[in-house]
């Protein structure tokens, strides 16, 4: 394998791994206050929805970027409505979310197609590359070797996932709200008698994940496909659960595993764009990532128990 | 009775809610509720393609609750039904039983079955053996399992006769027996349509399934061994019930269960499996959750509940041909539905612990 395919590789892993990155901090920060989320691929599902719907019909990419997040935010609303004040097993409500994306986006999908909107208009998509640093700059450091095509031949929220992760990772240890947060997987009832809010906190928590889902699912219909399909997050938000669990709820841990992901799907489309398929059926890339999961899991997860309350309604 | 008043009332606030956004979207509500049910009971061919429709929810509602009762989140039904049906159709089509259809079809059946179970069964094993949490096995053995279908009807059993990736279609002998019911019925002065009506005999063993279960779970030791297993394993335990076990057959009932739903629709009504509708989910498996949360986990409520649900779905088919509103709006319901059921639910907690103070401080008084 030579040097320019490895690059090329690494950008695509990179590029495969910006949802899974910024699913998984979301889901991390859930999780680590305590709530397991599983609708997170049906978040991701309808910020992907929302996000083309509203870029589709305002013609701003902008547009579709805050309606992205807003709808997810607002479906992780009811989600903890159902969880944090109703005290409902939080996995058959993330399913019950996981029906309602599933149902409200192909309903949505219908009414688009009907109307003409089943593609995005020129400009109302991303296009690759940091082009909001002028163009002489972006010239610039596109030539830049190795790490040209590597980092700024990405999309440009690439960047905002490296803020995130750093701010994420400043929160962590030194700040009052890092530790609250890790309080509140663990004994919430302590969070309680410091006089906190341990409800309002978790809802923050879900708000947060609800937003970083719906900015993953823009990701993939603004940036990487430029269209909305039913069901095109495909199992990603799934994904991002084992993730997370791989990652050891710690923020390094979880972004050495989505870059791991993110490797694995671009050497799965890699192989398969190489005509292998004949010998070898597409299905098995296709199941691969998972698979890889589910192993994962079976050989790493030994001893590796969550936050102390996680699922556990308080 | 408190369960059936949060099943009606999750029920109702989830239509009212859904004929609110149509109403907004200019659709008036009686128009939408009378195409519904013209859909979804106007006539005896409407009223057995709503029976036929409830069928696989009714087989995987059955599993999800069977399995929830008993304590394993199996969210795998799903996959557990993929398989099924490629099982059954594979060994349908690819597999010359000697001796009469009925054995054939019997066995495309058990195989069904058996896939379904043994996908349900290495769920376990993971968790027992490596201590997977089953929710996550599950999920992934999902999509592991769409793959995996879509393999194999494209590799294994795949029919020569075609360049598409499907398999043969199943042999008329083979298929589910059909029930053709030419008849016309009269309610009051109504005389409705006539013509055949076709039902697969898949629909019936669900039903008699759901009373089977229904028996062994409230007249049987072992159903309260599940039902133990779920509520409070601690406490079954120290009585001596054998609640990991209880709680492992449920799981592998479940899967069975799930195997069983993917075979009878593939047998009885779809009759060809291509790859590419393999590849994801029939939706069968997820909304079964919904029918299980819906009927309170009970056999019984269960099979109201997927009686609901298939109306829904054969009504709202209607909707999009009739009024152009477009089908997916009954999975808006489904979701819908489990949210009010598990709010609630919630609501009940909170009166009941409210009552239980109230009682407890009319007794320190």
């Amino acid at each position: 394998m030579n040097d320019a395919l490895l690059i090329v590789l690494c950008a695509q892993a990179l590029t495969s791994a910006v949802p899974l990155l910024l699913a998984g901090a979301g889901e991390m920060v859930a999780e680590r206050a305590g709530v397991i989320n599983v609708g997170i691929e049906g978040l991701m599902l309808i910020g992907a929805c929302a996000g083309f719907a509203a870029a589709a019909l305002s013609g701003s990419p902008w547009m579709g970027i805050t309606a992205a997040i807003g709808a997810a935010m607002a479906l992780n609303l009811i989600f903890s409505a159902l969880t944090v004040w109703a005290r409902a097993e939080q996995i058959v409500a993330g399913m019950a979310l996981n029906l309602l994306a599933l149902g409200a986006t192909g309903t949505a999908w219908s009414v688009l197609q009907r109307h003409g909107h089943d593609a995005l208009p020129s400009g109302a998509g991303f296009a690759r590359g940091w082009s909001w640093l002028g163009a002489d700059a972006t010239r610039w450091l596109n030539d830049l070797p190795l790490i040209g095509p590597l980092l700024f031949g990405q999309y440009a929220l690439l960047p905002l996932v490296g803020v995130l992760f750093i701010a994420l990772a400043s929160l962590d240890r030194r700040t009052r709200a890092g530790v609250v947060l890790r309080a509140l997987g663990e004994a919430p009832d302590a969070v309680a008698s410091a006089g906190l809010n341990v409800r309002r906190w978790r809802l923050g928590a879900l708000l947060f994940a609800g937003a970083c889902a719906g900015l993953a699912g823009a990701y993939l219909s603004l940036m990487r496909t430029h269209g909305f399909q039913p069901e095109m997050t495909g199992g990603k938000g799934f994904l991002v659960l084992a993730l997370v669990i791989f990652g050891r709820w710690r923020l390094r841990g979880l972004s050495a595993a989505c870059l791991g992901f993110g490797a694995v799907e671009a050497l799965q489309q890699h192989l398969q764009g190489r005509g292998l398929t004949a010998a070898i059926p597409w299905q098995l890339f296709a199941l691969a990532p998972y698979a890889c999961a589910l192993a994962a899991l079976v050989f790493l997860s030994r001893g590796r128990a969550g936050p102390a309350a996680l699922g556990k309604p308080w | 009775m408190r369960d059936l008043g949060i099943a009606i009332g999750s029920v109702m606030i989830a239509l009212f809610a859904v004929l609110m956004v149509l109403a907004c979207a200019g659709y008036s509500p009686g128009a939408v509720l009378t195409t519904w049910s013209a859909g979804a009971f106007g006539s005896t061919a409407r009223i057995a393609a709503s029976l036929q429709e409830a069928a696989p929810l009714l087989w995987c509602g059955l599993a999800a609750a069977i399995a929830f009762r008993a304590g394993a989140l199996n969210i795998g039904v799903e996959g557990q039904f993929a398989l099924g049906a490629v099982f059954a159709a594979g060994f349908a089509t690819s597999w010359q039983v000697p001796g009469p259809a009925w054995l054939a079809t019997t066995m495309a059946l058990a195989a069904g079955a058996a896939a379904g179970a043994l996908w349900a069964a290495l769920a376990l094993a993971l968790e027992r053996g490596r201590g997977v949490p089953l929710v996550l096995s599950t999920i992934l053995l999902n999509l592991i399992a769409f793959g995996f279908a879509s393999m194999l009807v494209e590799r294994v059993f795949h029919d020569a006769a075609t360049t598409a990736p499907q398999t043969a279609v199943i042999a008329r002998d083979l298929r589910l027996p059909v029930w053709l019911v030419g008849v016309r019925l009269h309610i009051g002065a109504v005389a409705m349509e006539t013509g055949v009506v076709a039902m697969h005999i898949g629909v019936v063993a669900a039903g008699l399934a759901t009373v089977g279960l229904w028996l062994v779970q409230t007249r049987t030791a072992l159903g309260f061994g599940w039902t133990v297993a779920g509520l409070n394993p601690l406490a079954g335990r120290i009585a001596g019930l054998p609640i990991e076990r209880r709680r492992m057959q449920a799981m592998v009932l479940s899967g069975t269960l799930g195997g069983i739903a993917g075979a009878c629709q593939v047998l009885g009504v779809t009759h060809v499996l291509s790859a590419g509708s393999s590849t994801s989910g029939s939706g069968y498996g997820f909304a079964g959750i919904a029918v299980a949360l819906l009927g309170r986990l009970h056999p019984l409520g269960v099979l109201a509940a997927a009686l609901f649900f298939g109306a829904l779905d054969t009504g709202a088919r209607q909707l999009e041909r009739r009024l152009e509103i477009p089908h997916d709006l009954g999975e808006v319901v489904k979701g819908l539905v489990v949210a009010g059921v598990l709010v609630g639910v919630g609501i009940a907690a909170v009166l009941a612990a409210r009552r239980g103070r109230a009682d407890g401080k009319s007794d320190d008084a």
